[in-house]
């Protein structure tokens, strides 16, 4: 991830917001002036030793730093994780992800996480239960001041459990389950001793021992060198690996896919008895392991969500909910969002296996969704189901998206109004099941309770083709009852129709229809873009140029000779939608700097009111303390902090998807 | 031929091609011309959660005990923003002189008491920490040793991480226009902290010098010795100021502030 300006001082404001001035001082200091050691960090920051290293404690239990020991002179050097501090504005959403899949107990454990850091298992429990020993007492304690007109005893738990809604973990034996299950689906790592080492660090370390083991006198010819990648590749792997040792130990627990079932069907969210059902079958962690959170996975699932909702927007609410479930089961095994191609050269097996059966989704489908909503029915004649079940074997080619993306940017503005009645979607792009349907065709909906009904590993295959034959190509129909996805160019599709909708809001549909043409035609030359555009001459210069401020489309100048006279000279107008994107990325952290910014304005201005707020005396009874035009202050300062973390969060979806997804 | 001359030819090309649609407006602009903002939809249910997830993270931030809240950033006072290069932007910061002191602020009141103090630096020995991956420098500070005041004071016992108490983000509605089912719910929480400590916790609960003899009580019992070590602690400067299991349920700032009521009753 290269850090631009930007992006650097949104990740310093981010720290100073969280954790302080003092770690986000060090933070900005170390992203400026790379990598340096205590004595130096003194010199660029005019802070004391002292001082640094408190603030050094505190990056570094919260994962943002990186840092060598020299091994003769004993001093370490610190880099900053920008990523890691980037991520921190992604923790609404990891918890918010985690609630909804994993249920309360489990964002309630990730919380504690985020915000200890890096953690000892044994530490956490202890705090755990510390909590549970003091609410049982206090429970006890009202208890005793109420048992004359409560229930009488043997409620305990559901009476304690009423009276404080927030101890949301109620043993530690749930609490170990829920770690197992969270380091099973990869969420939390296990810190080892590489884990503060920079990439390039373990990568220089991995070549120099493959280098003195293999190939003393250096790698002689074609063949060694590309075994010295693998070898490379493989100690990349071995390192990158010792993080999921827990997982692998849990892993080797015989009863590991039966309590995968029970996670993925849904034995989230009632936890009271998947308390009991797993305690006795979860192993007591290792108290000394040191865990933390697994951004990398975390991203994966968070993509999984986008293109659900993606679906959702395209296609309808039971497809996409056919989708998720698909996708929960295929990005198991996957722990990143995209591969390192210094690591993953010949990882396409090792992942595993890459595809899903039809027979797997339909086990891990909930019985109470009704599978033959929305879905269109049409005459089985109409149907030419030898194109509709096509199977593609090979993931595509590298193949130019710009059709894929014409088509789809067209969708992509009007396809919120196709959701509600997709009839017109599906004459429109002659869809699947339906074959070589006219636009004159009747497509009935299937009424569950008139017509007569599919069964459900139909009615799933109907869903699954109908994702795979839309333009997006949401999956891949690889084998008779195989479906996999091909992530790489989904996400790219994903990413034009982002742009172009930016492209589309920023310079009106007139930009967007010069993009493209411009990316159906590649280089076009100036004086022939009016005639293909239709449009007049003056029209097209003005709105070309406006786009080249804005950096979606360049020009390029061709001299016909030597002399390069510039009135005999071609200028060819493109479009290089990697360019937009890059540059849009850099606007996306501006503009959630500028967020940070204005909030940090507002709470100058209301300074008086915050610190009101934030008064021991006042705590707990605002009401009676503070006046009415102070309560309006305060409200409208919530509301503008909502919205604006709201922003940035909006934002953040537009740079997940350009640069991690 | 040079860029100059590329980009004047250029011009001069394009003006040609133009100039027959051009047509001169010799009306003044308008000087608020109409402009159309673009307005961000209102918040999902989901960005709703998002965002409170997020807030409530950040205000547990704010109590652990690793947030330093102390600010020395001073803004404005004829400085610019921009700033070229480090020596300025270090500048900023920690400029504590009788010219930045907020003259209403300054002078001690009564109420001060009540605002939480400042930490300048993170209390670090008041969790257990997983020493092995930490740089060998920076070991001592993780213990509390780093400092003038190491040699004088260290914590004994075992250490434990404590989890944070603020479980709920709290709105300005609820705030200030509790339901009733609401009021009811903060009553049986104030009578289960009451409960729980056994300590005086009168002006939390909203009661007033009418209960005084609770806490003439409790403070009997203690007796004074005490209340003075606690206030050593305090002065410390990295010191035990901060303990997120007394922040609410009235340590020793409650007690503190009992004596001190106390103490003033008595000179009168």
């Amino acid at each position: 991830m290269s850090v631009t300006k930007y992006l650097a001082e949104l990740c310093s404001l981010l720290i100073d917001d969280l954790y302080g001035e003092l770690p986000s001082r060090i933070f900005a200091a170390l992203l400026l002036r790379g990598r340096s050691s205590l004595p130096e960090l003194c010199h660029y920051t005019s802070m004391s030793p002292r001082q640094l290293r408190h603030g050094l404690a505190v990056l570094h239990q919260h994962n943002l730093l990186f840092y060598q020991v020299d091994s003769y002179s004993e001093v370490a050097m610190y880099e900053a994780n920008a990523e890691h501090a980037y991520n921190l504005i992604r923790a609404g959403k990891i918890l918010e992800m985690i609630d909804t899949s994993f249920g309360a107990p489990a964002k309630d454990v990730m919380q504690s996480l985020l915000l200890s850091g890096q953690t000892r298992i044994g530490d956490l429990v202890a705090a755990y239960q510390d909590k549970i020993e003091r609410a049982n007492k206090a429970a006890k304690a009202v208890k005793d001041e109420t048992s004359e007109w409560d229930e009488p005893s043997g409620t305990t738990e559901t009476h304690h459990a009423e009276k404080r809604p927030d101890l949301v973990v109620k043993s530690t034996n749930q609490l170990n389950a829920v770690i197992c299950r969270l380091v099973e689906a990869e969420l939390l790592d296990v810190v080892h001793s590489k884990s503060f080492q920079t990439p390039f660090d373990i990568y220089k370390a991995v070549e120099k021992e493959v280098m003195d083991t293999h190939f003393p006198g250096g790698p002689r010819g074609g063949k060694a060198k590309v075994e010295l990648q693998q070898k490379i590749a493989e100690g990349l792997r071995k390192v990158r690996d010792e993080s999921k040792s827990l997982k692998r130990k849990l892993d080797q627990n015989g009863t590991q896919a039966k309590r995968r079932k029970l996670l993925f069907s849904g034995g989230s969210s009632n936890g009271v008895k998947d308390e009991h059902e797993e305690a006795d079958s979860d192993p007591v962690l290792d108290s000394k392991q040191v865990i933390r959170i697994n951004y990398e996975k975390c991203l994966v699932d968070l993509r999984n969500r986008r293109l659900v909702q993606f679906a959702t927007d395209t296609i309808g609410p039971i497809t996409a909910y056919v989708y998720g479930v698909f996708l929960g089961l295929l990005t198991k095994r996957v722990s990143r969002c995209r591969l390192d191609p210094k690591i993953d050269i010949s990882e396409d097996d090792s992942q595993g296996r890459g595809y899903v059966t039809t027979d797997e989704i339909l086990d891990s489908l909930k019985t109470s969704v009704d599978l033959s909503l929305g879905l269109g029915k049409a005459q089985r004649t109409e149907i030419s189901s030898k194109a509709a079940e096509k199977i593609l074997e090979d993931p595509p080619k590298k193949r130019k998206f710009i059709e894929e993306a014409e088509v789809d940017g067209n969708a992509s503005s009007d396809e919120s109004d196709d959701e509600g009645g997709s009839d017109t979607e599906h004459s429109d792009s002659d869809h699947d099941h339906k074959g070589p349907a006219t636009n004159g065709t009747k497509v009935k909906f299937a009424d569950s309770a008139k017509e007569q009904r599919l069964d459900r590993p139909a009615l799933l295959r109907q869903h699954l083709l109908l994702l795979a034959e839309s333009t997006q190509r949401f999956v891949r129909h690889c084998g008779h009852n195989d479906w996999t996805v091909d992530f790489v160019p989904l996400m790219q599709t994903m990413r034009e129709s982002e742009l172009d909708v930016v492209i589309e809001r920023t310079s009106g549909r007139e930009g967007l229809r010069l993009v493209r043409i411009l990316r159906s035609k590649g280089k076009l030359d100036e004086k022939a873009l009016p005639n293909v555009a239709l449009m007049r001459k003056a029209e097209i210069q003005q709105k070309m140029l406006e786009m080249q401020t804005a950096g979606f489309v360049d020009i390029q100048e061709v001299p016909r000779d030597n002399k390069a006279d510039v009135k005999k000279s071609f200028f060819l107008w493109f479009c290089d939608s990697d360019k937009a994107l890059r540059r849009m990325l850099d606007n996306s952290y501006k503009t959630m700097l500028r967020c940070i910014q204005v909030l940090e304005v507002l709470r100058q201005k209301d300074k008086d009111v915050l610190m009101l707020t934030k008064r021991s005396d006042v705590r707990g009874k605002e009401k009676d303390v503070m006046e009415k035009v102070y309560y309006d202050r305060y409200s409208r300062f919530l509301a503008n902090e909502k919205k604006l973390f709201a922003q940035i969060m909006r934002i953040d979806d537009l740079v997940s998807l350009i640069r991690d997804y | 031929m040079s860029r100059g001359g590329r980009g004047g030819g250029r011009g001069g090309r394009g003006g040609g091609g133009v100039a027959a649609d051009i047509v001169f407006d010799g009306k003044p602009s308008e000087l608020f011309p109409k402009y159309d903002v673009p307005l961000a939809p209102s918040l999902s249910k989901k960005d709703e959660r998002q965002v409170s997830f997020f807030l409530l993270f950040r205000e547990q931030c704010h109590d652990g005990p690793l947030y330093t809240q102390a600010r020395t950033w001073t803004q404005g006072l004829g400085k610019t923003q921009r700033t070229y290069g480090q020596d300025q932007i270090n500048s900023r910061y920690g400029q504590t002189s009788k010219a930045t002191v907020d003259p209403f602020l300054a002078v001690p009141t009564y109420s001060q008491k009540f605002i939480q103090p400042e930490r300048t630096l993170p209390d670090l020995e008041s969790r257990p920490f997983a020493k092995e991956f930490f740089p060998p420098e920076l070991h001592a500070t993780l213990d509390g040793d780093d400092g003038p005041s190491a040699n004088k004071r260290r914590r004994t016992g075992p250490k434990s991480l404590a989890l944070s108490h603020i479980t709920a983000l709290r709105t300005a509605e609820e705030l200030f226009l509790p339901e009733a089912q609401q009021s009811y719910d903060k009553a049986l929480q104030v009578l289960d902290t009451v409960e729980k400590n056994g300590d005086d916790l009168g002006f939390l609960s909203g009661e007033d010098d009418d209960d005084d003899w609770v806490k003439h009580r409790d403070e009997d019992d203690d007796g004074d010795g005490n209340v003075e070590e606690d206030n050593d602690e305090y002065d410390d400067e990295s010191g035990d100021d901060y303990n997120a299991e007394q922040y609410f349920s009235g340590g020793d700032d409650d007690d503190d502030y009992g004596d001190d009521d106390d103490g003033g009753a008595g000179e009168f």
